[in-house]
């Protein structure tokens, strides 16, 4: 069985991972040992061109759900992505300020942004996406953006 | 000491209305033109994948510098295909990292930001040339 589920349009293949939830704006959350690792999914980082520079808020910050978490520059835009959970800021990715490029090249292994401390996984968890929810969502953004193109 | 290479060609992305793009042909222009008149030719990524025969005559007889304006590397792709040879290769996102303050913007037009950036990269690219022509890697003592 794979381990992402695939979506191919032109020339261009988006994969979800499996392992993972997600929030609807394309930040995932991996579950490890209580924490919660985070990153951008392979659909958020294509779309947005190659990473400039990835300005992550620092350790030893407490977000809400919802707060502006990371802010990444690429070719094309600035874009501010929001904490799928409420916790804080246990670990920053140090390749976001040596070589952010690590979100385009592996966006669900070294290209994660940050390790968070949650007080309850399972409460964080039920208003995360599954892969398969959040799958639909990105081909309905897929189809979104062939219209605009 | 004979010169190694007598030309450089330098081959800048093609990318039409984006900055990054137009980054890297303003870069072109300021070597070509002006940095390393003399030592260097620039070739049209255009003219490469329309396979214009003149156009890749050039690329195959000479070493090339290509500029790219993102990792699609269409500017060291296509010299490759072209049948040459890319001695040096150069990002404009690479050398935009080392100068975060010069944010290039505009598309026609570059914002000051995105002329200062070009000229950075016109520096770095004379400096390859440099390095090509006398058979020196650039910042190689003599």
């Amino acid at each position: 069985m794979s381990d992402f589920l695939e979506t191919t349009l032109d020339k261009f293949t988006f994969k979800v991972a499996m392992d993972r939830f997600y929030s609807s704006e394309g930040v995932w959350v991996k579950e490890e040992n209580g924490r919660a690792r985070i990153g951008l999914s392979d659909f958020v980082q294509q779309r947005s061109g190659d990473v400039a520079f990835a300005d992550v808020r620092p350790a030893g910050t407490t977000l809400a759900a919802g707060e502006d978490v990371a802010n990444i520059e690429t070719i094309k835009v600035n874009i501010t992505y929001t904490s799928p959970v409420t916790g804080k800021i246990v670990e920053v990715n140090p390749a976001m300020s040596d070589a952010p490029e690590a979100i385009n090249q592996d966006p669900y292994g070294t290209g994660w942004l940050a390790v968070m401390e949650v007080a309850d996984w399972e409460t964080e968890r039920v208003r995360l996406l599954n892969p398969q929810a959040y799958f639909e969502i990105m081909k309905g953004q897929t189809e979104e953006e062939t219209k605009k193109s | 000491m004979m010169e190694k290479n007598q030309k450089v060609i330098i081959v800048p992305c093609s990318g039409i209305g984006k900055p990054y793009g137009t980054v890297s042909r303003e870069a072109a222009y300021e070597v070509t033109d002006e940095m390393r008149h003399a030592q260097t030719q620039l070739v049209s990524l255009a003219l490469l994948v329309l396979g214009d025969e003149e156009s890749r005559a050039v690329v195959a007889g000479y070493p090339a510098i290509t500029i790219d304006g993102c990792k699609l590397a269409c500017a060291a792709k296509m010299v490759q295909q072209s049948g040459g040879t890319v001695a040096q290769e150069i990002a404009v996102l690479d050398v935009y990292r080392r100068h975060k303050d010069l944010k290039p913007l505009g598309i026609a037009e570059l914002n000051e930001g995105g002329k200062k950036l070009a000229r950075v990269l016109a520096e770095e690219v004379t400096s390859m040339v440099d390095g090509i022509i006398t058979g020196k890697k650039a910042g190689e003592n003599a």
